[in-house]
């Protein structure tokens, strides 16, 4: 029974719009703007949320992480590397500088800085400074500036295990680290993006300083990844490092310049609380002190996640205005086509159709025009962000490979199906009270 | 719950019954007391001078409205006050109905405006049966050429066939027609009688409102109304 009463409103509906195309038309002109900034914004947030919210996690590691920050002072690097050796739910990454090139040359990127900056002259990170594992900083003497030369310095990163369960780095090519095979005297190491494409813009000498190392090596490069850092990085394994940088290079003030050796961070799985009591009573037992120790959980992507909503709420409240004016145009063009259909619905009722089921009708031809609307709008939508996508995906690489999120697609529907039920509520009422007998009157 | 078909009851039965217009102006007492008997297969003509309440019994009888007195008995059963949704779903069962003016809609064709009464709400039928049922009213008529032609392509008289076409499509048991000469030349007019009182034939009870007395004495019985009551 329902399904008769379902069909024939859609029937009857579909013959109203096919009766009064141009009408339809201009309902769906004024309701497309409304659906399309619904969709813009929805899509935009929920592109935007996976952009950011992936590079987060790419940069600060997954929400849950035990993330901790050891000063390298006082052994503290030995004794994590001890307690994590062949551990796979913890890792510890120790931070320095690397030139790779030509030795004894000025960098082309001196200070590590990403590469659309190198050669434009000052230094990209400022007066060079000297911390202490306090934090306490001073300026460093100016050193004598050395010739420019085919080099590049990046930031190293050494691990002791596979950071990816931290931070889920995205392959580009060749592969990651091999944790378990036999450590190499060539260093294998993997680059980030913009490593590589240092590497691949400048001609370089395949030979790597390492601050603190105490000699030169030749290193093998295994694979390229997107690691969300914009400045030129190098991951490689701690064991492999060690051959060429003892523990206590690490230790001495010129190697803590810009960060060196001292800088070691530890990632713990969620619920390792045990590990990371433990690592903090032997680290202070070591003579670190307890305040240098900054162990947090991280919860940058919810953190985001809400900031992130608040501004779609803001937009969706301005989308959903625009959305009011094209619900206003359907209203306008719905009350027009019952005044003009007076007859035609008493004579429905006339043969037996329901007041309710006449409402129904009105209703359904405005929700076949949001419908069909809203997957114009809809189709605009991903047509539109292909274009964009085609224009600036160079410029924003976290956007390449953007699929139209089907987020969108449902909040178009929604807006379309909403704006039908507003713009057509009135109409369908009005059209429901008719009276039957104007048949007869006329 | 359809009503029950008694044998030999009355198709339809009006005891007493008044219909008052309340308006802003002064209440206007249009039907007085009005008693009115059909059987199956009877046809009976109501003249009337306008105003004189003939379109507003019609009304009545096809279940567009309420009267404000009296009883209503359709196949022996009560149906006065009878709620809105049994009334709509009566309707579309029970009567068929016939206008001056033939109120098909332009944009659909002939077929499609007969399988209009089909697609109601009022159950569903697929399509190829609706089809059928379509050109066996039309054919009825005798314009099932027509079928797919619009109202503009026909004539006044094929039009008011179309219209008829649509009264018949559900098979029902009173045909209501509201002057539906009125529009047409006396050729086309004395045709369109016929084929209404051919359903009579059928065992179809007809109420024929009229102004014209050569098409009234065709039918089974004339009755005339004046100041809100039969004569």
């Amino acid at each position: 029974m329902f399904s008769g009463k379902l069909r024939s409103a859609l029937v009857i509906g579909g013959q109203g719009i096919r009766a009064r195309k141009l009408r339809t038309f201009l309902s769906m002109v004024s309701l497309f703007l409304g659906v399309l900034a619904v969709v813009a914004v929805q899509a935009g947030s929920e592109i935007a949320e996976r952009a950011m919210l992936t590079d987060v996690e790419l940069q600060a590691g997954k929400d849950g992480t035990l993330m901790g920050y050891i000063p390298g002072e006082k052994g503290a690097s030995g004794i994590v590397e001890t307690m994590l050796k062949g551990r796979s739910d913890a890792v510890a990454m120790i931070s320095s500088q690397a030139i790779i090139g030509e030795p004894g040359v000025r960098p082309i990127n001196e200070g590590g800085s990403p590469f659309e900056y190198a050669g434009r002259g000052g230094d990209y990170y400022g007066p060079q400074m000297i911390c202490d594992a306090s934090g306490k900083c001073t300026e460093q003497k100016e050193q004598e500036k050395k010739p420019a030369g085919q080099a590049i310095e990046v930031s190293m990163v050494a691990l002791t295990g596979d950071i990816r369960q931290f931070k889920p780095f995205r392959p580009v090519s060749g592969t990651w680290l091999d944790f378990a095979s036999t450590p190499s005297l060539a260093p294998r190491i993997v680059l980030n993006e913009e490593a590589a494409k240092g590497l691949k813009q400048y001609r370089v000498p395949g030979e790597m300083m390492i601050e603190g190392a105490t000699h030169h090596v030749t290193p093998q490069i295994v694979g390229v990844v997107q690691d969300g850092n914009g400045q030129p990085r190098i991951y490689m394994r701690l064991d492999e490092l060690r051959t060429w940088m003892p523990a206590a290079a690490e230790a001495n003030d010129t190697n803590r310049f810009r960060g060196g050796g001292t800088q070691l961070e530890v990632y713990l799985q969620p619920g390792s609380e045990d590990l990371q009591q433990l690592m903090k009573a032997k680290l202070v037992g070591a003579g670190v002190e307890q305040n240098h120790l900054h162990f947090d959980t991280v919860n940058s992507k919810k953190r985001m996640q809400s900031e992130l909503k608040i501004m779609r709420l803001i937009f969706l409240g301005m989308a959903f205005l625009v959305l009011l004016i094209g619900v206003a145009g359907i209203l306008n063009v719905g009350l027009a086509t019952v005044g003009e259909r007076v007859e035609e619905f008493a004579l429905r009722r006339a043969v037996g159709m329901s007041r309710m089921l006449l409402a129904g009708i009105v209703l359904a031809e405005t929700l076949l025009t949001g419908l069909l609307t809203a997957a114009l709008a809809i189709g605009a939508g991903a047509a539109g962000l292909q274009v964009a996508l085609a224009m600036f995906g160079s410029r924003f690489p976290s956007l390449q490979g953007t699929a139209f999120p089907w987020e969108a697609g449902v909040a178009g529907v929604i807006a379309g199906l909403v704006a039908g039920v507003l713009g057509g509520l009135i109409p369908a009422i009005r059209a429901a009270r008719i009276p039957i007998a104007t048949v007869m009157r006329a | 719950m359809q009503p029950q078909v008694q044998v030999q009851a009355p198709l339809l039965q009006l005891n007493g019954i008044t219909k008052v217009l309340k308006g802003q102006e002064e209440p206007r007492t249009i039907l007085s007391g009005v008693d009115l008997t059909v059987h199956p297969g009877q046809s009976v003509a109501i003249l009337g001078r306008s105003g004189s309440g003939k379109s507003t019994l019609l009304s009545l009888i096809g279940l567009f409205d309420r009267a404000d007195e009296g009883q209503y008995f359709l196949h022996g059963n009560d149906i006065t006050k009878l709620p809105e949704r049994r009334a709509a779903a009566l309707r579309s069962a029970e009567f068929g109905f016939v206008f001056q003016r033939f109120f098909l809609l332009k944009h659909l064709t002939a077929a499609q405006n007969v399988a209009m009464a089909l697609v109601n709400g009022q159950g569903w039928s697929a399509r190829r049966k609706r089809r059928q049922q379509v050109m066996e009213a039309l054919e009825t008529v005798g314009i099932a050429h027509l079928a797919k032609s619009k109202p503009a392509r026909l004539s006044g008289g094929e039009q008011q066939r179309v219209a008829i076409a649509r009264a018949l499509v559900r098979q029902p048991r009173v045909i209501l027609a509201d002057e539906p000469t009125g529009a047409l030349d006396t050729e086309t007019g004395n045709l369109v009688v016929e084929v209404l009182l051919n359903t009579t034939r059928q065992g179809c009870g007809l109420v024929l409102v009229t102004h014209d007395h050569d098409h009234a004495r065709k039918m089974g019985r004339v009755l005339e109304l004046r100041d809100g009551r039969f004569n």
